[in-house]
């Protein structure tokens, strides 16, 4: 019998809530790449077809990790994948609030978003333990397959 | 399902769906030559503008004609080009824009990205099909 403690409950709540904001943050983008690639352009990292490539694929990606992370057979993977992206979005954001770019982050899509770095690098950061949390308890869970919460 | 298997089917479904925006037209094709580039111009979009034209062709171009105003940026010199350019904006903060020879040279590019670290807050471009757009 499945037992759910106060830590599972927690997990449980915490992948509920990460898949929840890559799903948010994914379908907007979806419905407007074109919007996506200029915020991405803003960045000075990649440009022109680059950026589109970038614009066109990564939001399906985060849709895709975000129902993946709520799919038994596919939330290792997603789980990891969401992990490299926050700590790939961080460094972003760093980097440009190292440049002093004044940019809309465009993390969910075209917000105008005015929330500043230190706020979006918090933000990412605290998602990024809960990724990590997940992790390790899924992890744990994949040697003691008694829990699969 | 194995690890490595997950990211495969992770890959395709993101795969598909892109594919999908794709065939609907909501993303734009990457591999279609874009009309025009991130941070470029087009000359009569430029014209309607109160603009800060860079030349950034040769001395013996720039003698024989240049766009109404135009700073020479002398290459040899670059430090004190830009800090004519910086002197002029912070008088007046207009536009600014930079040319080359035609669409292939790369200079006008490379010197609005020098102009965008120094001037972060200034609205910078480099003119499609350089001075060629001009002459035409």
């Amino acid at each position: 019998m499945v037992q759910v403690n106060a830590i599972g409950l927690f997990a449980l709540v915490a992948r509920l809530v990460l898949a929840w904001v890559f799903i948010r943050a994914g379908l907007p983008k979806v419905q407007d790449p074109v919007a996506f690639a200029a915020s991405i352009d803003n960045y000075r990292i990649v440009e022109g077809s680059l950026s589109l490539w970038v614009a066109l694929v990564l939001p399906w990606l985060e849709v895709v990790i975000g129902i993946g992370l709520l799919t038994p057979w596919l939330r290792q993977a997603s789980g990891w994948a969401i992990t490299a992206l926050l700590g790939l979005f961080i460094g972003l954001h760093t980097s440009a609030w190292a440049r002093g770019l004044d940019i809309d982050c465009g993390c969910f899509g075209e917000s105008n978003e005015t929330i500043g770095y230190h706020w979006l690098i918090l933000r990412n950061s605290l998602l990024l333990l809960v990724a990590i949390f997940i992790l390790l308890r899924d992890s744990r869970n994949k040697k003691t397959p008694e829990s699969s919460i | 399902m194995h690890i490595f298997r997950q990211f495969i089917v992770i890959a395709l479904l993101s795969a598909i769906g892109s594919a999908y925006s794709l065939v609907t037209g909501l993303a734009l094709l990457p591999w279609a030559e874009p009309e025009i580039g991130p941070n470029e111009i087009r000359l009569e979009d430029a014209k309607a503008l109160d603009v800060i034209w860079v030349d950034a062709r040769s001395a013996e171009d720039f003698s024989v004609e240049h766009a109404p105003e135009a700073i020479f940026f002398d290459q040899a010199d670059p430090g004190s080009s830009m800090a004519g350019i910086l002197e002029l904006w912070l008088e007046s903060p207009r536009v600014i824009i930079v040319y080359c020879a035609d669409a292939g040279c790369g200079t006008s590019k490379k010197i609005a990205e020098e102009l965008r670290a120094n001037l972060p807050d200034a609205e910078i471009y480099s003119l499609k099909g350089g001075w060629d757009a001009w002459s035409r």
